[in-house]
């Protein structure tokens, strides 16, 4: 591969940047990573959740008496157990949204009830828990339980629960709308449209999808009558937020008197950030019961209840000239949130979307406006990529379709149409500011990898094989690094989003770093031992990590919005600083020197032009631990800890370029070959980026080709298990090429940006883009996801949509 | 009733309620939790064992149907805290692994594929996806597990992998 071109900054010749092999793989591999489900807590007790089997209805008798006395029930609760907890409230509401629901304790609006005892809203909406003495004796009492419903009418689509004469779901919701939401400028969009030589529209339905991880979610509570504290030990992205949410905002509870502790988890992608029923339901059991009480989640269990992603209906406009220069774009989107306002799906559904449609481009006049609507379904949250996948999909659909319109290569539309590299940082009109980017560089070298200039020979050679072969491009840029805490405020987040780091090197100069993040399996370990041992110039071996334990941890938001790297990271390289100015400081002392003339590197000090008046880490770390003969404004020990709140977000971006191969018989697509060239910034570890990179393109072509959560018109989920609900396999993809650009950010020292999930944003549109390039000769102009077989088979025949 | 079954190479003997699934043996019996429950119907691969040395689901599997038979699982490869086989090396190597849950199931199916082909010519990409069908994975889109057996095989046969060339050389870029 062509080395990296761009401003890469100078390689320091540290161990940044570097491949290292993730510390975290061998315990993985030999299967010795304890999962929630791993924990076995003396006396533990087993709690399953009966789910409403009805997607719509009121309760009108809970019968649970034959439940108790089953072999091995300990209690049965229902809502009436639970009169003073409060509801699990929703944090992110979007600028200028009323909140329709009863206000918790900071103004934070309460969206669902622990357990539902008058109106169930969705198939899997929690009604009662079991706990008895083994998993099967709790999940066997379910059964046992006699509720008697009053079925109500169901509505699943957003835009069905607008329209008149809807069923409705929340009395204190007139006609289903949580959000009215809108960004950019709506006259300046109107009037360029109307000006324009040329537009072109679509509707596109982004269809629902449910994240998936490999584990699913569970919970232990562990109550102390001894102390009155509560441990739960949860498959969670955010310790901390979980603590603070459910100890001062659901349970009522001191929040020093709640111990959070993420496990290793298997994945997320999103959707273990969420506060969950669950989760102060094993809190409360284990105090009732003495016990600690565990939960897991079965895959119909987590398929029902843990929040599902993307569902939106949009209608989008693109203006521009004959000549390919984009001059506005618009879009209606009607947002499906679920039956309710989920942690932060609200935000998800809007903010992280709308103010991302115009994408990678300079477009004078941009508009989106989005309805949030509450329905029959589970409720909707982030999925990896969230928001920005949704844009990029509208605005690489309309930008493929402007291409066709007016007869010019979708290549060359884009080229045109890039954010200039000498614009940065720029204002893209509906609420971000990139912070900086070399769009074309990243653009041309995407094409060129994926060799676009043979795609007509290459689909000539296709079609003597039954093949239609098919190319689409598509870019992206993905707000990432959550973020300023004031702007997050500005957009409705009620809460923080700074990180932290703290960093103790012990007196024998071994260092431990503990960060207030938590992995759900990107190696955080190994990657901020690395940026540690950057800073102080030492061996990342001796750097041992610790996160996920928020009596141990300082304070932290968590991992999501592809933030752990440019948020924590930043965190840890203060840190070391701060503490390297200390050493510089004491050192002075210790060497005798002027504090001016003493030098940090290579993991020690010595004085400038004398190296032998030097000191070890070590040494240092020894002195300061006995703290003998430091003047009084330098405290002893080498303990210290940064909160990292940026100026602004980060905005990593990049190309992809799919190419598919549709059979003329089967309708059957795949991808053949898939070029990626993504700029994450600066990247601390490249290995353990790759592997987010690929994980996150295969993510998006599922997207594209196979998932989708189907309701039928009763409000249930027909793909509540894996057979029903396709994932891709191995065999489903092939190697990708890829590449890379480097464009610092500016907002931290680190100069990273986001790159967890920042290639989950792009697939869907480049694979769509692809399909209906190969089948444009067909009259085809645009085609729903999931790009199944049938649908396109039916397409090859000439049926409509 | 009462079933005997050997499990990484030590008899177990114990009773077992006739619907026992294998993996609620080995998990809540045995305490074995190597082996991962992940969805319940046979789709996701994170409960693979090896029965007889044939790769299995075991959550389809009853422990009644099972009785006599020896069972090896993920902490039958290593000793706790050991040195990784080659295959777990190989998949180290390539970072065949994320949130690390589905990866137990990994090594124990794609531990036969590298047994069965021991001797022979090294499996192709195609047939190393086509073996993976029976196992999930959401965070890594399986490149670096595919990679990691082309090593693992390699290794055996003193060869350079085929097919990871080129990604191995954008793997420094990245």
């Amino acid at each position: 591969m062509t080395a990296v071109t761009g401003e890469a900054p100078a390689d320091r010749g540290g161990v940044l940047g570097r491949p290292l092999d993730s510390r975290e793989d061998p315990q993985l591999l030999r299967g010795e990573a304890a999962y929630v489900a791993d924990i076995d807590l003396p006396g533990t007790a087993h709690m399953a959740i009966l789910g409403s089997p009805v997607a719509h209805a009121k309760i009108l008798s809970i019968e649970t008496k034959a439940a108790e006395q089953l072999p091995g029930v300990l209690k049965v609760a229902t809502a009436a157990d639970f009169t003073d907890v409060m509801p699990l409230p929703c944090i992110w509401v979007p600028g200028g949204v009323e909140s329709h629901f009863p206000p918790h304790p900071y103004g934070l609006p309460g969206a669902r009830p622990v357990l539902t005892g008058d109106t169930v809203r969705h198939v899997g909406d929690p009604i009662a828990a079991v706990v008895a003495e083994t998993p099967r004796q709790a999940a066997a009492a379910l059964a046992a339980i006699c509720v008697e419903y009053e079925p109500l009418p169901v509505v699943t689509r957003a835009d069905e629960a607008l329209a008149d004469g809807a069923p409705q779901l929340h009395e204190a919701v007139p006609g289903n709308l949580n959000a009215y939401w809108t960004c950019g400028d709506r006259d300046r969009t109107d009037a360029a449209i109307a000006a324009a030589e040329v537009t072109v529209e679509l509707d596109l339905v982004n269809q629902r999808t449910i994240n998936s991880p490999i584990e699913p979610r569970g919970a232990v509570g562990d109550y102390d009558p001894a102390t009155g504290e509560y441990t739960l030990y949860a498959s969670t992205q955010g310790p901390h937020n979980h603590r603070f949410l459910l100890s001062a905002l659901v349970l009522g509870i001191p929040f020093n008197k709640l111990r959070v502790i993420a496990p290793t988890v298997g994945g997320s992608f999103g959707t273990k950030g969420y506060l969950y029923p669950d989760m102060p339901l094993v809190l409360l059991l284990s105090k009732a019961l003495g016990r600690p009480v565990k939960w897991v989640d079965t895959r119909t269990g987590l398929m029902n209840s843990t929040v599902q992603g993307r569902d939106h209906r949009q209608h989008a406009t693109l203006a521009g000239t004959r000549d390919g220069r984009i001059t506005a774009v618009r879009c209606t989107s009607h947002a499906n949130l679920g039956a309710y306002p989920s942690t932060i799906g609200p935000g998800v559904a809007t903010a992280l979307m709308g103010r991302s449609i115009s994408g990678m481009y300079d477009i004078d006049a941009a508009f989106c406006e989005v309805y949030a609507a509450f329905t029959n379904t589970v409720p909707l949250g982030a999925q990896r990529g969230s928001g920005r996948a949704e844009a990029a999909f509208l605005m690489e659909r309309l930008v493929d379709r402007y291409a066709s319109e007016i007869g010019m290569d979708p290549a060359e539309v884009r080229r045109r149409n890039l954010v200039p590299k000498e614009k940065f940082p720029y204002d893209n009109g509906l609420g971000w500011t990139y912070d900086s980017g070399n769009y074309r560089l990243n653009f041309d070298k995407a094409v060129e990898l994926s060799g676009y200039a043979d795609m007509p020979t290459r689909k000539a050679e296709a079609r003597t094989r039954g093949k239609r072969l098919g190319v689409g491009i598509a870019t992206y840029v993905a707000v990432c690094g959550v973020g300023p805490s004031t702007r997050m405020s500005q957009e409705g987040m009620l809460g923080g989003t700074w990180e932290s780091a703290n960093i103790r090197i012990h007196p024998t100069g071994e260092v431990t770093v503990t960060v207030g993040s938590a992995s759900t399996g990107q190696s955080h370990a190994t990657v901020f031992a690395q940026v540690a041992a950057d800073e102080l110039g030492i061996d990342p071996a001796t750097v041992q990590v610790h996160e996920g334990d928020t009596q141990k941890a300082p304070y932290g938001q968590g991992t999501y919005g592809s933030r752990s790297y440019s948020m924590a990271g930043p965190a840890v390289a203060l840190t070391a600083r701060k503490l390297k100015a200390k050493l510089v400081r004491a050192g002075a002392v210790l060497l005798g020197a002027p504090e001016h003339r003493v030098v940090y590197e290579d993991g020690g000090i010595h004085e400038e032009g004398n190296p032998q008046n030097a000191k070890t880490l070590a040494e240092l770390a020894m002195a300061m631990w006995y703290g003998w003969g430091l003047p009084p404004e330098i405290e002893p020990a080498l303990d210290e800890t940064t909160h990292f709140d940026p100026p602004d977000f980060n905005y990593p971006f990049g190309t992809h370029v799919a190419v598919v191969e549709i059979d003329e018989l089967t309708g059957e697509t795949e991808v053949v070959a898939y070029t990626a060239v993504d700029d994450a910034g600066t990247i601390g570890n490249p290995k353990i980026v790759q592997g987010q990179i690929e994980g996150s393109i295969v993510h998006g072509l599922g997207q594209a080709l196979m998932e989708a959560a189907e309701y039928d018109d009763d409000g249930r989920l027909i793909s509540a298990d894996l057979g029903h609900y396709a994932l891709p396999r191995a065999a489903d993809v092939p190697f990708f090429a890829l590449d890379k650009t480097v464009t610092p950010s500016p907002h931290n020292p680190l100069g990273a940006k986001g790159a967890g999930e920042i290639a989950t944003v792009p697939p869907a549109a480049a694979v769509v883009n692809a399909v209906v390039d190969a089948l444009s000769d067909l009259g085809v102009r645009h085609i729903d996801m999931p790009l199944t077989p049938e649908k396109v088979w039916r397409r090859l025949r000439g049926e409509s949509q | 009733m009462d079933i005997t079954l050997n499990v990484n190479g030590r008899p177990e003997q114990f009773s077992a309620p006739p619907n026992e699934l294998l993996v609620e043996r080995l998990r809540d019996g045995l305490g074995l939790t190597g082996t991962k429950v992940g969805c319940d119907t046979g789709q996701c691969g994170s409960c693979v064992v090896r029965l007889d040395g044939r790769s299995v689901k075991s959550c389809l599997v009853l422990t009644a149907s099972a009785a006599g038979a020896g069972i090896t699982t993920i902490e039958g490869v290593t000793t706790r805290g050991g040195e990784l086989s080659g295959l777990q090396e190989a998949l180290r190597q390539e970072h065949g692994t994320q949130c690390g849950f589905c990866t137990p199931g990994m090594v124990m199916a794609l531990g036969e594929l590298v047994d069965a082909t021991a001797g022979g010519p090294a499996p192709t990409e195609p047939e190393i996806r086509e073996w993976l069908t029976g196992n999930l994975c959401r965070c890594t889109g399986y490149h670096s597990v595919v990679r990691g057996v082309q090593r693992a095989c390699a290794a055996g046969r003193d060869e350079v992998p085929a097919g990871t060339t080129a990604t191995t050389a954008s793997a420094s870029e990245v």
